[in-house]
C-alpha cells in the first residue's frame, strides 16, 4: 500500500526530466545562439540592447523589443512576420525565416533582454468551447469576423483572416497585441480563458457547413453575388428556353 | 430519341429523385442531398412538360383583336348621371347641409378615434434617448459583462475593454470603451480631469446608426466602426476622421474610488448613439 | 368524362362555360422576356410555401432560453427564444435546414426577379398608357417585398440581424419632428425594446404578404383586362395581340416555368449555405463583427449611407441627423421618381397616347440612357455597401475604396448614359431604322414649362 505513492513519484521524477528540453545541438546555450541570431538578423532594426535603432535621417527603423517578452518574439517569429527584408514594409503572414529550434533560441534571448508578456500555455483540448465562443463574439469578431475570415480596418490595415494561425500563435497574438491589434491582458481574458478563445479560432478552421457550400462566410455579399450571378442567370436561361421555340420543331411541324 | 420519350424520360427521373427524397429524409435528412434531389424532382418535372410542349402544342401564331378599353362616350355620361342624380338626392334640400358637416365631422372624429389605440404600442421618448443608466447613482462602478469590477492597473497599455455601470450590464444604450492610452503620445479630450493614468472611456455606440465600435487599431489610435467605417480618434477626444458620423463618441468621465477601482463620476456628457430631431434641446 | 361531368356541373351553378371558353383562347405574345414577371410570382409562390413550413417551428419571442439543441458550440448559451428555434430549425428539424435555405434563396431572387422585370417593363416602354396603373402597382410590390425580405432577415434574432435592426432603429429616429416617436412605436421603447421581433413576425408573416397577394391578383388582372404588350413585327398592331393561347400552350409553359423555378431555388438551398446564424451568434447590443451587411436588394442604400459625407443640419437645438439623407431622403426620391416614371415621360415627351407596341431599347436612346445611368447609380451605391468585403478580398484601403465610390457615384452615370446614347443611335443606324425618340432635347425645356402641349415646331437657331 505504500509503495504507490513512491512509484508515482519515480514517475514524476522521470516523466520531469524527459519534459526538460534538450540543449541546443550546435551552440549549447540556447540564449547564447538567440543573441548569436539576435545581433546577426535582428540588431540593424532593433537595436543590439534591444532599444530600437535609429536610420540615419533620424526615424526609428524599429520599434524597441527589450520589454517585447516571449509571447511578442514567438509570435512575429514564428509567423514569418519578422524579420522584414526593409523596415517600410507591412509585417504579413509568411514561412518563417528560421527552424523552431532558432525560434526557441531567439525567443529565450529576447525575453532575457527584459520584462514582457510571458508565452501563454494553452490546453485546447481541456478548453472550453462554447466559452471560447461567446468571448471570441465579445472581443474579436469586431476585426476579425464572425467567422474568422479577417476584416479591413482604417487607411489600407486589415485584421488578418484566422484559419493559418496555429494555438500558440493565436494565444500570443491576443496578449500582445501585434501590430494594430489592442493588447488583451489578464483583466479582459484570463489564461483559461485565452485557452477556451483559442479553441474556438481553431475550431473556426473548419467550421460546421450543415448548408453546404460556405462561399467565403462573408454574409450576404457573397451571397448577393451568387444570387444574381448564377441563380438569375438559371432563371433566366429557364425562361429563355422555355420562351422560345426549337427550330427542331419548326421542321418537323412543316411535315 | 424523340419528344415524347425525353418528356418520359424526365418526368421517370423527376419520380425517382422524389423518391430518393424520401429514402433520405426518411434516414436522418441531409441538407445537401435534400436540396439537389428535390432540384431533380421538381426540374424533372418542369423539364418534361416544357419538352412535351414544345412537341405537342399548337405553335400556329393566333390573332386577337385588341379593342379599345374606353367605354362609349354615352356609357360614360349615362354612369356619371347616375352618379350625379343620387348625390342630388342626397346633398340638395334645405338643411341638408347640416346633416352633411355633421357626418363630416363624425367621420373624422372617428378616424381620429381610431388612431388612439396606436399610442399603446410604445412609451413617449422622453429623456430614455438622453440618459444612460450610469447617471441613476453616481458614482457608480464601471464592471465587465461578468461584472467584474476594473482596476486601472488590470489595463495593460493598448488594450481595450467593454464596460458597463454596475447592475446594468443588459443596458443596450450603456456599452463603454475602456482605453488605456499610450503615456508618450498626446491625449486631447473633452474633459480632461475624466482621464485615470491614460485610461480613457467612450461611449462605444457610434453616433451614426449606433453600431459598436468595436475595432481598434491600436498603433494609430483609432476606433472603426464596421457598419459603414466612421473612424474616430480616441487621442483627439474621439472625433470623427472619416465617414458618415458627424460627432464624437461621448465621453465618460472617470475617476478612482477609495478601493482603487474605475468608476463614472457623471453620465456620459452628451446623449448617446444616433442622432435624432430633438437631441440637442 | 370526368371533366365534361365537372364542367357540367359547375355550369349549371355559375353559368361560368362561355367566360371559361374565352379564357381557354386567350392569347398571349409571345417573347421570353414577357415571362420575367412569372419567375417573381413563382418565387413569390415558393416564398409562401416554404415559409408556411417555418412558421411550424418558428418561436418570434424575445423570452430569454438556455439553448440545448444540437449545436455544440451554442450549448448553454443564453438566447432568445426566436433564435434558439432558428437554430434548432437548422440542426434539429429534419429538412428544416434546406427549409430555410430555399426560403431565403427564394427571397433574394424574388427581388431580382422584380427587378429584372421592372428593367424590361421600363426599358420597352410598357408603362405606356394605359399602364400607369400597372407600374404604379408593380412599384409598389417592389416596396412591399424588400420591406419584407428585411423583416424576415431581422426575424432570426443573431447578431447580423440585430445590428441590421439597430439600423432600422436608427434611420427611424433620423426622421424630423416624428422620427423619435416613429422609432419608440415601431419598436416599443428605446432599442432594442420588447417588442420588436414579434411585430415583425406578423408584418412578416401576416400583413405585408396579404398586401402582396391583393396587389398580385390586381397586377395580374389588369394584364389579362388590358391585354399584354408585344413587340413589333409582321401582323402585329396596336389593335391586335398576336401570340400562343392559353391552352394548351401557355399554360403547359407557364406550369413548367414554376417547376423550374422551384428547381433552381432547391439547387441553391440544397448547395450553398446562406446566413448560417449560428455562426454570428445571438444578439448582443454591445457586439458587432466586421463585414456586417444586409441583404442585397437593402445594400443599396447601406451603401450610400457609406458614402455619405458627414453632414447633419443643427439649427436651435433641432437637427437633421446624418442617416436621414441617404436613406430616407434618396429612398423616398428613388422610390417617388419610379411611381412617376410613367406621368413624367408623358409630360416631357407629349406623347399621351395608347401604346400597345413596344419600343425596343435601341429605338428610344434618351430613355435608354437615363436607364442604365440610373443603374449604374445604384449599381455603385450597391457596391459601396460591400466596400469592406471588397477592400479586405483585394487588399485594398476601405477608404480609398470608398472615396472611389464618392467619385464614381456622380462619374459613371453620366459616362454610362453617354455611351448607351451612342450606341444605341449606332445600333439604329446599323439596323437601318430610325430612332422612335417623339421629342428632341431643346425641346423639353419649353415642353417642361408649359405642360402639354408641344410649342410650335419652330426650328431652333442651333446653339453653337
Amino acid at each position: 500500500m505504500r509503495v504507490a505513492p513512491a512509484v508515482a513519484l519515480v514517475a514524476l521524477a522521470g516523466a520531469a526530466v524527459v519534459l526538460v528540453p534538450p540543449p541546443a545541438a550546435a551552440g549549447g546555450d540556447p540564449e547564447a545562439e538567440g543573441e548569436r541570431l539576435y545581433l546577426e538578423g535582428c540588431s540593424s532594426c532593433h537595436g543590439e540592447d534591444g532599444g530600437g535603432a535609429e536610420d540615419d535621417a533620424g526615424n526609428l527603423r524599429g520599434p524597441p523589443v527589450a520589454d517585447s517578452g516571449e509571447a511578442a518574439a514567438f509570435y512575429y517569429l514564428s509567423t514569418g512576420r519578422m524579420p522584414l527584408a526593409n523596415s517600410e514594409e507591412q509585417p504579413r503572414r509568411k514561412d518563417p525565416a528560421y527552424d523552431e529550434e532558432q525560434i526557441a533560441a531567439l525567443v529565450a534571448y529576447v525575453a532575457s533582454l527584459g520584462d514582457g508578456p510571458t508565452l501563454p500555455e494553452v490546453d485546447v483540448a481541456a478548453a472550453d468551447l462554447v466559452r471560447g465562443g461567446e468571448l471570441f463574439r465579445e472581443n474579436c469578431q469586431a476585426c476579425h469576423s464572425a467567422s474568422g475570415s479577417g476584416g479591413a480596418l482604417s487607411y489600407g490595415r486589415a485584421a488578418p483572416p484566422l484559419a493559418p494561425a496555429r494555438p500558440d500563435e493565436t494565444a500570443a497574438a491576443i496578449r500582445v497585441g501585434p501590430g494594430q491589434m489592442p493588447v488583451f491582458g489578464e483583466e479582459a481574458l484570463s489564461a483559461a480563458e485565452v485557452a477556451d478563445v483559442v479553441r474556438y479560432v481553431e475550431y473556426l478552421d473548419a467550421p460546421a457547413d450543415p448548408g453546404g457550400l460556405p462561399i467565403g462566410r462573408l454574409g450576404p455579399i457573397p451571397e448577393g453575388f451568387v444570387g444574381w450571378f448564377l441563380g438569375v442567370p438559371l432563371l433566366l436561361g429557364a425562361t429563355y428556353w422555355i420562351g422560345t421555340r426549337s427550330p427542331v420543331r419548326r421542321r418537323k411541324g412543316s411535315l | 430519341m424523340n419528344a415524347d420519350r425525353r418528356a418520359s424520360a424526365c418526368f421517370l427521373i423527376s419520380a425517382i429523385a422524389a423518391v430518393a427524397l424520401g429514402v433520405v429524409y426518411a434516414r436522418g435528412g441531409q441538407a445537401q442531398a435534400e436540396g439537389l434531389l428535390l432540384a431533380v424532382t421538381s426540374g424533372g418535372i418542369g423539364a418534361g412538360i416544357v419538352v412535351w410542349a414544345k412537341a405537342s402544342t399548337p405553335h400556329d401564331e393566333v390573332t386577337e383583336a385588341r379593342h379599345p378599353l374606353a367605354s362609349s362616350e354615352a356609357e360614360v355620361a349615362a354612369f356619371t348621371e347616375a352618379l350625379a342624380a343620387g348625390e342630388r338626392a342626397l346633398v340638395e334640400g334645405k338643411g341638408r347641409r347640416g346633416v352633411l358637416l355633421s357626418a363630416g365631422a363624425a367621420l373624422t372624429a372617428f378616424g381620429a378615434a381610431l388612431l388612439f389605440p396606436i399610442r399603446s404600442l410604445g412609451p413617449r421618448p422622453g429623456r430614455d434617448l438622453k440618459e444612460t443608466p450610469y447617471g441613476d447613482s453616481l458614482p457608480v462602478r464601471v464592471v465587465t459583462e461578468d461584472g467584474r469590477p476594473v482596476r486601472v492597473d488590470d489595463l495593460p497599455v493598448d488594450s481595450l475593454l467593454t464596460v458597463w455601470p454596475e447592475g446594468h450590464v443588459d443596458a443596450a444604450d450603456a456599452p463603454t470603451l475602456l482605453i488605456r492610452t499610450r503615456p508618450d503620445r498626446d491625449l486631447r479630450v473633452e474633459d480632461g480631469a475624466g482621464v485615470v493614468d491614460g485610461v480613457v472611456a467612450y461611449s462605444k455606440l457610434c453616433t451614426h446608426m449606433g453600431c459598436p465600435v468595436g475595432l481598434y487599431q491600436a498603433e494609430e489610435g483609432l476606433l472603426l466602426c464596421p457598419c459603414h467605417q466612421s473612424t474616430f480618434d480616441v487621442y483627439d477626444a474621439a472625433n470623427p476622421v472619416f465617414g458618415p458620423a458627424a460627432r464624437p463618441l461621448p465621453q465618460l468621465p472617470l475617476a478612482t474610488d477609495d478601493d482603487g477601482y474605475l468608476v463614472a463620476t457623471a453620465d456620459f456628457m452628451e446623449p448617446v448613439g444616433p442622432g435624432f430631431w430633438d437631441r440637442g434641446r | 368524362m370526368l371533366t365534361r361531368r365537372l364542367a357540367r356541373f359547375v355550369d349549371e351553378r355559375l353559368g361560368t362555360a362561355g367566360f371559361a371558353r374565352t379564357a381557354l383562347n386567350k392569347v398571349f405574345p409571345d417573347h421570353w422576356s414577357f415571362m420575367i414577371g412569372e419567375l417573381a410570382l413563382y418565387c413569390f409562390v415558393i416564398l409562401l410555401l416554404t415559409g408556411t413550413y417555418l412558421t411550424f417551428f418558428f418561436d418570434p419571442s424575445q423570452n430569454e432560453v438556455v439553448y440545448q439543441g444540437s449545436y455544440a458550440p451554442l450549448q448553454g448559451v443564453e438566447m432568445t427564444a426566436a433564435y434558439a428555434s432558428a437554430l434548432d430549425l437548422s440542426f434539429d428539424v429534419r429538412a428544416g435546414l434546406v427549409m430555410r435555405q430555399i426560403h431565403h434563396w427564394a427571397a433574394l431572387l424574388f427581388l431580382a426577379a422584380i427587378v429584372v422585370h421592372l428593367a424590361r417593363v421600363f426599358f420597352t416602354g410598357g408603362f405606356r398608357r394605359p399602364r400607369e396603373l400597372n407600374w404604379v402597382i408593380g412599384v409598389t410590390l417592389l416596396v412591399l417585398a424588400i420591406f419584407n425580405g428585411f423583416a424576415g432577415y431581422s426575424l432570426l434574432d443573431d447578431q447580423l440581424s440585430g445590428t441590421g435592426l439597430r439600423i432600422a432603429y436608427s434611420i427611424t429616429l433620423s426622421i424630423p419632428l416624428a422620427g423619435t416617436w416613429l422609432a419608440s412605436l415601431l419598436f416599443g421603447g428605446e432599442f432594442p425594446g420588447p417588442d420588436i421581433i414579434s411585430r415583425l413576425y406578423v408584418i412578416h408573416i401576416l400583413l405585408i404578404p396579404a398586401a402582396i397577394v391583393v396587389l398580385l391578383t390586381a397586377h395580374l388582372a389588369i394584364v389579362v383586362r388590358q391585354k399584354h404588350t408585344q413587340f413589333d413585327g409582321p401582323g402585329r398592331e396596336e389593335d391586335n395581340v398576336v401570340g400562343e393561347r392559353l391552352w394548351p400552350t401557355y399554360a403547359l409553359k407557364a406550369v413548367g416555368l414554376f417547376f423550374l423555378t422551384g428547381s433552381v431555388l432547391s439547387f441553391l438551398g440544397g448547395v450553398f449555405q446562406i446566413n448560417p446564424v449560428w455562426i454570428y451568434g445571438p444578439f448582443d447590443p454591445a457586439e458587432v463583427s466586421a463585414a456586417s451587411q444586409p441583404d442585397w436588394y437593402m445594400g443599396w442604400l447601406d451603401g450610400a449611407a457609406r458614402i455619405m459625407p458627414n453632414w447633419e443640419i443643427r439649427a436651435f437645438g433641432f437637427e437633421v441627423p446624418n442617416p436621414f439623407f441617404p436613406a430616407v431622403l434618396l429612398a423616398g426620391v428613388t422610390f417617388g421618381l419610379l411611381y412617376a416614371w410613367p406621368f413624367l415621360e408623358a409630360r416631357v415627351t407629349g406623347d399621351d397616347a395608347p401604346h400597345h407596341i413596344l419600343d425596343r431599347p435601341r429605338q428610344r436612346p434618351v430613355r435608354t440612357a437615363l436607364g442604365v445611368a440610373t443603374l449604374g447609380f445604384y449599381g455603385v451605391c450597391f457596391l459601396a455597401g460591400a466596400a469592406d468585403v471588397i477592400s479586405v478580398t483585394f487588399g485594398l484601403s476601405v477608404n480609398a475604396v470608398l472615396w472611389s465610390f464618392r467619385i464614381l457615384l456622380f462619374a459613371l452615370p453620366p459616362l454610362a448614359s453617354w455611351a448607351t446614347y451612342k450606341l444605341c443611335q449606332e445600333l439604329c443606324r446599323r439596323d437601318g431604322v430610325p430612332t422612335r425618340e417623339p421629342v428632341k432635347f431643346r425641346q423639353i425645356l419649353p415642353r417642361l414649362r408649359h405642360g402639354a402641349a408641344p410649342p410650335p415646331a419652330a426650328p431652333a437657331t442651333p446653339a453653337d
